[in-house]
């Protein structure tokens, strides 16, 4: 009886631990996101691409940064997907400090992306054992989800 | 005397010149009007086949397909398309520039940016206010003052440029080949007491399911009718949702040629637009009318524009827009009233001379015109000034 308290009770520790852990990785990939936007808008001030692609860099960024919280997700997916094709279409001059800068972010969100991935499935793993559900050891801690655009190359 | 100079005529399409579409369609034949009357012109736009086009057009390479306020666009931009912008102005020594859709990041905002002199710009899209607008505005603004002479193809275009980007402009039609469709053989091998619907009817914003919801009122209350669909997609969803009695009154014909649309259009008995929205000009309706089709259209602001809704030479019928049944009496009460029918024709015909590209052309030429009458020609501006005049916003 007393092992199996302990062990509900090193389960909720585990359990909290990984909430803290969801939260802390969605902390990082939000402030990379919020960079690559940030970085975005400024190349596009900046002249250093043509009209129509400054605009479009515009538009996409403005969107993700004003975005709320329910249209998120597609926004940072439209704006990875512009800056695929900008640089498919070399839209985008590698040599220019604000570029590298730019790829710089990319490779932050990439890992952020990551790493929220990793904590999300664990939680989402542990959340789902019978004996968490039994005993609802979550408490009131929101389930964490994969936003689709998680799952896109950035 | 002015109105007789010839002029060298640039224009510029967003989309792809070998993509099916009303913006390109209506380039081409305002292109081929121009050069009918004397002018020289040459029409830079992004192409996916570079081998096969006109030899009055340029390629600006292949378009990419690009997120953009919420769906997906089709154009060119990068490096490589502004100089072949650049250089395409620079060698064409043009009189003028006629941008088509300046406002979306295209090929012609690019052409917009680049030229200095006299320039028009053709508004096509009516659209919901973008997401972007006031982000875009530095980029746009500038743009968009550059135009000598703003053209929109409707009144709903024009509001929607009014809202966007606070700026008017002159409202010029779409243009129709009014005797094409007036002049020519009508024909029975699509069965009698017709209803005619033409367009891609998988796109639920142009009302084919309403129409279909009335046809079936129209078979529990014993009227006789064929129901003929023409357009690109595929029929069978809407021919499973048909009842039996239905399915055997309606043929559907696929994507359909020119020729065979004008003759279809002509032996019609009663031609329907239930578009529920997201037409800026309804095109269809102008043909229909030179066709000699009586029209019942949605009561939308594009085709009530079209139409001249509410005065007294209405050359067609309205319905309420969605509402089956006010569309079922429509049509039950044009069925069986071969007067009103005539009459409809009578005015149709007549009306749709307006859309002839004898009229609509000539207005385009009237302000190319007078936006070339310093004799100012089009030269490329130093791409430094635009960096600086981009800046200052």
């Amino acid at each position: 009886m007393f092992s199996f308290v302990w062990y509900l009770s090193f389960t909720a520790t585990r359990l909290d631990r990984l909430h803290h852990r969801v939260e802390t990785s969605w902390a990082n990939l939000d402030a990379a996101l919020k960079t690559r936007s940030a970085l975005a808008l400024e190349i596009a001030r900046s002249n250093l691409s043509d009209p129509a692609t400054s605009m479009l860099l515009l538009a996409a960024a403005h969107v993700a940064i004003v975005a709320e919280q329910s249209e998120r997700a597609e926004a940072e997916e439209e704006l990875s997907r512009l800056l695929i094709s900008l640089l498919e279409e070399s839209a985008l001059d590698e040599d220019e400090e604000l570029f590298r800068e730019l790829s710089l972010a990319r490779e932050r969100l990439r890992i952020a992306i990551a790493l929220h991935l990793e904590s999300v499935t664990r939680t989402q793993a542990q959340r789902g054992r019978f004996i968490v559900k039994l005993f609802r050891l979550a408490g009131r801690a929101p389930l964490p989800v994969r936003y689709p655009f998680e799952d896109i190359e950035v | 005397m002015t109105n007789r100079r010839k002029l060298r005529i640039g224009m510029v399409s967003p989309y792809g010149w070998d993509l099916p579409g009303g913006v390109q369609a209506h380039i081409r034949d305002l292109a081929l009007y121009c050069m009918d009357q004397g002018h020289e012109v040459s029409v830079l736009a992004p192409a996916m086949d570079e081998s096969d086009l006109e030899s009055w057009v340029q390629s600006s390479g292949r378009p990419v397909s690009i997120p953009y306020n919420g769906a997906v666009a089709r154009v060119a931009f990068g490096p490589v398309a502004n100089r072949r912008v650049r250089k395409w102005i620079q060698e064409g020594n043009f009189d003028l520039l006629h941008l088509h859709e300046p406002a979306i990041p295209s090929l012609s905002l690019l052409a917009c940016w680049a030229a200095e002199g006299p320039t028009v710009g053709t508004f096509h899209v009516s659209a919901p206010k973008q997401r972007a607008i006031y982000a875009v505005g530095p980029i746009l603004e500038p743009a968009i003052e550059k135009l000598h002479a703003r053209i929109a193809v409707s009144q709903t275009a024009r509001a929607t440029l009014v809202e966007h980007i606070a700026t008017d402009a002159v409202v010029i039609p779409n243009g129709i080949n009014h005797s094409a469709f007036a002049i020519g053989d009508r024909t029975s091998e699509f069965g009698s007491r017709t209803i005619g619907f033409i367009g891609r009817f998988e796109e639920p914003r142009k009302g084919l399911s309403l129409l279909i919801e009335s046809c079936e009122q129209l078979i529990l209350s014993n009227i006789e009718f064929t129901l003929v669909i023409a357009g690109p997609g595929d029929p069978d969803p809407f021919l499973a949702s048909m009842s039996d009695a239905l399915q055997s009154r309606t043929r559907f014909l696929g994507r359909i040629s020119d020729d065979r649309k004008q003759q279809l259009l002509r032996s019609l008995t009663l031609y329907v637009a239930p578009n529920t929205g997201g037409e800026s000009f309804g095109i269809i309706l102008a043909e229909a009318m030179a066709a000699g089709a009586p029209v019942i259209a949605s009561n939308i602001p594009a085709f009530s524009n079209v139409l001249d809704a509410g005065t007294a030479g209405m050359a067609g019928m309205l319905f309420e827009s969605e509402n089956c049944s006010s569309l079922t009496e429509k049509i039950s009460m044009l069925l069986e009233d071969s007067s009103q029918r005539a009459r409809l024709q009578g005015v149709g015909i007549e009306h749709a001379k307006r859309y002839d590209w004898s009229s609509v052309g000539e207005s385009v030429i009237d302000i190319y015109q007078l936006v070339t009458s310093s004799g100012e020609k089009v030269r490329l501006g130093s791409e430094l000034r635009f960096a600086r005049a981009g800046r200052s916003e």
